[in-house]
């Protein structure tokens, strides 16, 4: 898993990286624009064309009944339930398709989300940071939070028992990428901060090795096994996406921009949807 | 060569590019059109409570450079204020240009001579009418509504109708919004969440502290348990239940006493806090139905953690980001500031006095929450004034009001309570604020000067500002001198609010700060006093409050009372007006007991030892406001009822008030 994070990890900032200082709109229409090409071409290769060529046909009949036959209420129900089955034979026409797309579909939202999903934290803002020990690990005697020139630690640490975390407030100064460091009875673990507000990807959470957290969470190595914590955690503020001046979670936008631009291109790329 | 296709797919994208440039080329024509046609423009600076006397003295020690400058160019003068002085009152008429019984606002407090009831004189909020009500919930059929009471036009709207843009930014007494500026923002008289003008909360494990009743605040008691506590902010009553019971929005802190510091978590926010310090707007949502949520924002201020936890939670404040109230034009104008600067205090007067009275802060913290709320209102400031183009700008500083009110002794070492150890490090902070002003000032004139455009610069202020020593129960006097017959003499704490009197067997009554009503018959609804026997009556009580002696100072407590006829223009609200108008001296004012309607027992004239030690509600003479301009005006403005029609005659507008169609 950590491979294929890095391959794909990889090339999503690479197809990203000349987009990373323009809004984060222009970059995501890219993104978008290629998803769609692909979605069309897995959509063309794994669907039953011809059968979901017949089945539209179908239910556009259906209309036309429902239309011609205006004053005919047997006939209109008749129809209606006509257009109903055929609706429900292209969802399971369009299945197929669907289940192809969406593991690769999932690797790649899970990569945009850590670079759309999240905004850099600006110079002056601070942010928590919250280190959580692993259920069967010993309390720590010490633990300290370490920051790098450019970001200060404004707090000491709230150790809260009850939820085995230790938590801490700081600030960036000045816009970078730093490591954080976290001191716990003499190991020391990083987690990476960015502070710029460029498209790239930020990871707001380190946590323990495994197949679930690397699939959801690929933007950061994770834990050393034997760390005895469970995550090093930074709450970077969401970042929302200006779409046409509706601003909406990065995800939204995504999808519409997908599903438009694949109905407008479907024609080219001779797919009946 | 192109294909057919080709041709089609360009000559698509010409006619898209076309029309993508027309909708440019209009937005843009749209922006050049806005402001005035003839490039007029006047920036309105309102600084609450800013004292003519003090300010001139500031000036000739040389520590306001900016406004000496402005007295050089255009003029320094005092500004007469309204009848009676106080803030809802004087803003009121600086906006309408009319005397309180044009624009129906007489004093903070109100009372219905039907009901015998107060309320508040500027804002009415009225429920939904009919409901769907199915078991314990009730679904409004209708929407309640907020209603602005005063009366009048905003000068501003003359603007509106001649195409001038204005930026109307939180002018008191204009909540909810006018809506005919072309942005606004409410100020002085908008509620927090609950709808009161600020309760706060006080979380303690002090049982003293939380067994004390305090107005307008919610004091609790809390327990912590495995170093957390989990507790509730109280909302407004749910509307959509047939019993009234509060909305709640919980949150858990959790302590860490040996290093004296707290994690706090409020829904999906987490903010970790030392003693001492404040977090910023923290958003808290009140859920009303599942999926239905009423949303406000809070910040805490841990006091203390050992020995006892003091946790202060300022009032629910509406998010000006998805406000649940109506407090600005265009309704998305307090979100696009919000966005821009952070969120900020959006009650009306959010200066934490309260706070100080009661002795939940120190005079420090009270001094560190003002800095707070200035800080957001001066910031934004700097916002607006960057996108200041053409028209009217308006903008409204409250915090030197609210701050000199409770440090103004410190400029008094003859105040009963002065203290001459502490007290001159705080007259450093009146100071201060002054000097805050004068750096609004010079801000401004930068602005100008870097503008390169012709710019009237108008800094004014609604009264000025005195030292508050003694305190007059003005209900104590009638009842001394046979006008007012309590229910209860002995009664300890009179609740206020007209309760304890005997209506058969009262002649007069005192409500507000400088208010003195008849017991009228068929006005007052068990009114004893004939309407031909007012006049005497008035003259008697007048004659009577003009004799009182101040025994400590030997001075009169009284220099002023004016018959109601003689300073308001008679009209619509004459039923609201107080019949006699109370105008006390210099450094006495109308006891905070007898301005809620309560008939204190005792001495009639007191000392004040309340925190609250500067005051402006006195004979008006005494209090005038400050008028200064970068240039000599285009018509003379000598009091505050003058100034609105001042400002418009820059924008060559020849008469206001406008002739209303009765007229």
């Amino acid at each position: 898993m950590t491979l294929v994070n890095a391959v794909l990890g990889g090339l999503v900032t690479g197809l990203l990286y000349p987009f990373r200082t323009l809004p984060p709109i222009v970059g995501l229409l890219v993104v978008s624009f290629i998803t769609a090409i692909a979605m069309l071409v897995v959509f063309r290769a794994t669907s039953n064309q011809e059968r979901i060529a017949a089945v539209k046909r179908s239910i556009h009949a259906g209309l036309f009944e429902i239309r011609l036959f205006n004053d005919d209420l047997r006939q209109i129900l008749r129809s209606q339930i006509d257009i109903l089955r055929h609706n429900l034979t292209y969802l399971r026409l369009s299945l197929v398709p669907m289940v192809w797309m969406i593991v690769p579909l999932l690797l790649v939202v899970a990569q945009l989300q850590f670079h759309y999903g999240y905004r850099g934290l600006e110079p002056g803002r601070t942010v928590l940071v919250k280190v959580r020990l692993d259920a069967d690990a010993a309390a720590p005697r010490d633990i300290t939070l370490e920051a790098p020139v450019g970001m200060r630690v404004e707090t000491p640490a709230v150790w809260i028992p009850t939820l085995r975390e230790a938590a801490w407030r700081v600030v960036a100064e000045a816009p970078g990428d730093y490591d954080l460091s976290v001191h716990v009875d003499g190991r020391t673990f990083t987690k990476a901060v960015r502070t710029s507000d460029a498209v790239i990807p930020r990871s707001p959470v380190k946590l323990a090795p495994g197949f679930v957290n690397q699939l959801l969470y690929p933007a950061e190595a994770p834990l050393p096994a034997d760390s005895g914590l469970a995550s090093i955690e930074l709450t970077y503020p969401e970042r929302e996406i200006s779409l046409l001046g509706w601003e909406t979670h990065w995800l939204v936008a995504f999808f519409i921009l997908s599903i438009v631009i694949a109905f407008a291109l479907r024609n080219r790329f001779s797919v009946v949807l | 060569m192109t294909t057919p296709k080709g041709t089609t797919f360009a000559s698509a994208a010409l006619r898209i590019l076309v029309m993508v440039m027309a909708m440019i080329m209009g937005l843009v024509a749209a922006g050049c059109g806005a402001g005035d046609p003839s490039g007029t423009r006047v920036i309105v600076l309102g600084f609450d409570g800013m004292d003519y006397e003090f300010t001139r003295q500031m000036i000739e020690r040389g520590r306001m450079p900016a406004f000496a400058r402005l007295a050089a160019n255009g003029g320094f003068d005092p500004l007469e204020t309204t009848v009676p002085p106080q803030s809802p009152v004087a803003w009121s008429t600086f906006m309408t240009g009319l005397d309180p019984g044009g624009h129906g606002i007489f004093d903070f407090i109100h009372r219905d001579p039907e009901t015998m009831l107060p309320y508040l004189s500027t804002t009415e909020t009225a429920e939904g009418g009919t409901s769907l009500t199915v078991g314990n919930y009730q679904f409004p059929l209708l929407g309640g509504s907020v209603d602005l009471l005063r009366g009048g036009e905003p000068f501003w709207n003359v603007l509106a109708d001649r195409g001038i843009e204005s930026t109307i930014i939180r002018m008191p007494a204009n909540y909810p919004p006018s809506g005919s500026a072309t942005r606004e923002l409410s100020g002085m008289g908008t509620p927090d969440l609950v709808g009161t003008y600020g309760t706060f909360s006080f979380y303690t494990s002090d049982v003293l502290i939380a067994s004390k009743d305090i107005p307008s605040a919610e004091v609790h008691f809390v327990e912590p348990e495995d170093g957390a506590v989990q507790v509730r902010i109280l909302g407004p009553d749910n509307p959509f239940l047939v019993e009234p019971e509060k909305v709640t929005s919980e949150f858990t802190l959790y302590l860490d006493p040996e290093r004296e510091v707290a994690k706090l978590v409020a829904g999906d926010e987490e903010r970790v806090l030392e003693v001492g310090e404040w977090t910023d707007w923290v958003a808290v949502d009140f859920e009303l139905l599942p999926l239905q949520s009423l949303r406000g924002m809070v910040r805490f201020y841990l006091r203390q953690i050992e020995p006892d936890l003091q946790l202060y939670v300022t009032p629910t404040n509406v998010d000006p980001i998805d406000p649940a109230l109506p407090i600005s034009t265009p309704d998305s104008y307090a979100a696009e500031l919000a966005k821009a600067t952070g969120r900020f205090y959006t009650q009306g007067m959010p200066e934490e006095t309260r706070g100080l009275q009661e002795e939940i802060f120190t005079r420090a913290e009270f001094m560190e929450q003002s800095r707070l709320a200035g800080g957001d209102v001066r910031g934004q400031y700097q916002l607006v004034l960057g996108r200041f183009d053409a028209g009217l700008l308006f903008y409204y500083f409250g915090n030197l009001d609210q701050t000199s009110h409770m440090l103004f002794r410190t400029t008094d070492p003859e105040h009963p309570e002065y203290d001459p150890e502490t007290d001159p490090e705080y007259l450093e902070a009146v100071e201060g604020l002054y000097l805050t002003m004068d750096e609004i000032v010079a801000e401004t004139l930068d602005a100008i000067d870097a503008s390169g455009q012709e710019t009237t610069l108008i800094v004014m202020s609604d009264h000025g500002f005195t030292s508050w020593r003694r305190a007059f129960h003005l209900n104590g006097w009638l009842r001394d001198n046979g006008y007012l017959r309590p229910r209860n003499a002995q009664m300890a704490n009179d609740p206020g609010f007209l309760t304890n009197i005997d209506w058969a067997q009262t002649r007069a009554y005192g409500l507000g700060l400088n208010g003195l009503y008849l017991n009228l018959r068929g006005r007052e609804r068990q009114g004893i006093v004939a309407p031909e026997a007012r006049d005497a009556l008035m003259t008697e009580i007048a004659d009577k409050l003009l004799a009182v002696v101040d025994p400590v100072s030997g001075q009169p407590a009284i220099t002023k009372v004016y018959r109601r006829e003689e300073v308001y223009a008679p009209g619509e609200y004459d039923h609201l007006a107080p019949d006699l108008v109370v105008g006390y001296a210099k450094g006495t004012r109308c006891s905070s007991e007898s301005s809620t309607g309560a008939v204190p027992r005792g001495d009639v004239i007191i000392d004040n030892l309340d925190p609250w030690s500067g005051d402006h509600c006195m004979d008006h003479e005494a209090v005038p406001g400050i008028l200064l301009t970068n240039k000599p005006l285009q018509r003379a403005a000598p009091s505050l009822e003058d100034l609105a029609g001042a400002i418009l005659a820059e924008f060559g507008v020849d008469e206001f008030p406008r002739p209303s169609e009765e007229d």
